[in-house]
């Protein structure tokens, strides 16, 4: 049933004609300060925001109430009424004791999970002493290599009660490292059935975003992704299996629109495949995560979550029929953004990475990573860590912004945005669905140019000052004592190292091989990875062993690069 | 990449090669015989893997071949990088432009020399 808009259409008449005598005398009086207002995508602003802007709007069929249908006003009914976004920092660096310690301290100052990040070696699945890739053992996160590095990372927490997410960005990581998690939780002798999480396994990561050689091809990437995801279906009903990487794909210089196009094409994807695989929707879709970055663009950024949360829904009951309202929910993460912070002046960096928080809190974020002040100097020391996680406490118990659910909700300007970025990023997935698929669009370079594409764009627009950051194309100062010191990552390579050899020289070789002979035969026969793999780990097989073993299987494939 | 793009727009041939370890690095400058080798990193191994690129570059090649980097690189590195032969590091927020131009005035030097 068609239901009459707020306003009455002979109002909307009159508040039109009203709006074009102020711009043409009140507003058109003063001048404006840049030719065009733009969204950090490109959408354009107006100067002002009326019922005209919202005129096509039902309440009730397109805002609704939070917890139900269309789920634009929040996942859930209470919302930071009922709990505060799960305060979550990253930490990992060097080897896994080290990080440990780090995980405690941040759990001692209030964190509300862990979120673990993990070095280049083990993320491109490397062991620490592979000769490509000793130059960065422990940096960017902790070196992993086997179950006993797993066992020294979680050492005293609290596994069974504590939420973790594994930042394991690739498939070829996380097939291995999340495996590893799970064994290690076992030998503890905690049920997988207990887990809290969430593993990021996103194959965009390895085949569009790294572009790194000798990947695993889009198919196998994909396949081990799911395979991941099948496998937590059936045994971890807790785990969210999957965090569709948005926030990587935006830090590698994608836009608003495409970031979240990205993600809910890859979720369709995924979806597509579980479907072939015999599972029904319900099984999966409640466990399917979202990570968003939060950009500079305040509104562009509220606006991008509340038009993703109602879009997701729309688009499984389109495709799915979904029958269980958990389907339906857009759970994302947040992390505020690391490429609109600079070196230059770090401190300012503390105000930018407040208000892209701020934006994830009225965007109706489940959980948040605030990034620290040092974010383009180097990994984040105890200072910047704590003081990143304050900003998310300052946020939660000082601003009372959390006093009620969707605030900017009937805002004309956000709801106007919200509804333009849902048509642009349909428009976007119609786009990449007429390639064939997401898989396809990365198999032809279709993803990385637009990416490569969006990423020129936006450092044109920051050489020319179009696109103004404090510090850096204004406001320099020229003479600059650095407030913090540069973190500097603990010797890890030589105890990795050490660690290897003796794991490979102790351990049962005859029992190592048969594991690994094991992945291989599951490869032939089109099983489950994951399946085999998390047996295969407790053989104290490392992870670059059990990588080159799927690549002989696999082959490999390097991204086009633009 | 987005500096790949700015030097082909300023006119130059670039060969990216995207990521890869110093042998490959070094390989692909001798048989494109480069100019200039420019390099990024992100992750903190420049002052392993930079110096290295320098080496191999004078080792086996017959001319000299100037070696930029850029990316996250803290500025107390700068001098360990410049002693090892690092022609010039781009830090966090350079411009495209910095880039570029330093590029011609390197290459146009070397051109005079040779």
């Amino acid at each position: 049933m068609e239901r009459k808009s707020q306003e009455s259409s002979e109002n909307m008449a009159e508040i039109a004609q009203v709006e074009q005598e102020w711009i043409a005398t009140t507003y058109g009086k003063e001048k404006e300060r840049r030719q065009e207002f733009s969204t950090l995508s490109g959408l354009l602003v107006e100067p002002l925001y009326t019922p005209r802007h919202v005129a096509e709007l039902d309440y009730l069929r397109d805002l609704g109430f939070p917890g139900q249908e269309p789920y634009l006003r929040g996942v859930h009914a209470t919302m930071y009424r009922g709990r505060p976004w799960t305060h979550r920092q990253l930490a990992g660096y060097g080897p896994p004791e080290e990080t440990n310690k780090r995980y405690k301290f941040l759990l001692n100052e209030g964190a509300g999970g862990i979120n673990g990040v993990f070095d280049y070696p083990t993320l491109r699945g490397y062991d620490s002493n592979d000769p490509r890739a000793y130059a960065d053992a422990g940096r960017g996160g902790v070196a992993i290599d086997t179950i006993e590095d797993m066992a020294a990372l979680f050492d005293g927490i609290p596994i069974d009660t504590i939420s973790c997410s594994l930042v394991t960005c690739q498939p070829i990581c996380n097939i291995s490292v999340q495996s590893m998690f799970f064994a290690n939780a076992l030998r503890r002798g905690v049920c997988l059935a207990d887990l809290k999480g969430t593993s990021q396994n996103d194959f965009l990561m390895e085949t569009a975003v790294t572009i790194s050689p000798e990947v695993f091809p889009p198919w196998f990437s994909f396949k081990l992704s799911c395979d991941a995801i099948e496998f937590c279906t059936r045994n971890v009903r807790h785990w969210n299996p999957i965090s569709f990487a948005g926030y990587n794909y935006r830090e590698a210089g994608c836009n608003a629109i495409q970031e979240v196009g990205l993600v809910l094409s890859n979720a369709l994807a995924c979806s597509e495949e579980m479907l072939r695989r015999g599972l029904k929707i319900d099984d999966f879709a409640p466990r399917l995560s979202f990570f968003l970055s939060a950009q500079s663009d305040f509104f562009e950024e509220i606006a991008k979550y509340r038009a993703a949360r109602r879009l997701w829904p729309r688009l499984l009951k389109e495709r799915f029929s979904p029958e269980d309202e958990r389907s339906l929910k857009f759970r994302f993460h947040v992390q505020t953004a690391g490429v609109a912070l600079t070196a230059q002046q770090p401190l300012n960096n503390i105000s930018r990475s407040a208000f892209h928080a701020l934006s994830a809190v009225l965007g109706g974020a489940q959980s948040i990573h605030v990034d620290g002040y040092d974010e383009a100097l180097c990994t984040p020391t105890e200072l910047s860590s704590v003081t990143a996680l304050r900003t998310q406490q300052i946020l939660d118990l000082e601003t009372r912004v959390t006093n009620t659910v969707d605030p900017l909700g009937g805002s004309y300007f956000v709801e106007n945005l919200t509804d333009k970025l849902e048509r642009e990023i349909s428009r976007f997935i119609n786009e990449i669905d007429s390639q064939g698929g997401i898989v396809e669009a990365v198999n032809s370079g279709f993803v990385h140019r637009e990416i490569s594409d969006s990423a020129y764009r936006y450092q044109l627009s920051i050489d020319s000052g179009d696109t103004p950051i404090v510090g850096l194309n204004c406001y320099k100062m020229h003479e600059e004592t650095l407030p913090c010191e540069i973190f500097r990552i603990p010797e890890t390579f030589a105890i990795q190292d050490a660690k290897l050899k003796r794991i490979k020289e102790t351990r049962n070789s005859r029992v190592a091989e048969k594991a690994l002979a094991e992945v291989g035969k599951s490869f032939e026969t089109n099983g489950n990875m994951m399946d085999v793999i998390v047996q295969s780990v407790g053989a104290l097989v490392s992870e670059g062993e059990i990588a080159e073993t799927l690549k002989k299987c696999a082959g490999t494939w390097d991204p086009p690069l633009f | 990449m987005v500096v790949a793009r700015a030097l082909r727009d300023a006119g130059m041939e670039v060969v990216y090669v995207g990521n890869q370890m110093p042998p490959s690095i070094v390989a692909a400058a001798l048989d494109e015989d480069a100019d200039v080798v420019g390099l990024s990193s992100l992750s903190g191994n420049h002052i392993v893997l930079a110096p290295e690129v320098v080496r191999m570059l004078r080792e086996r090649g017959t001319k000299y071949v100037p070696v930029i980097l850029g990316g996250t690189i803290p500025r107390d590195d700068w001098p360990t990088l410049k002693d090892s032969g690092i022609a010039a590091v781009f830090g966090p927020g350079s411009s495209l432009h910095e880039i570029v131009s330093f590029i011609r005035t390197v290459h146009d030097a070397q051109k005079c020399k040779n």
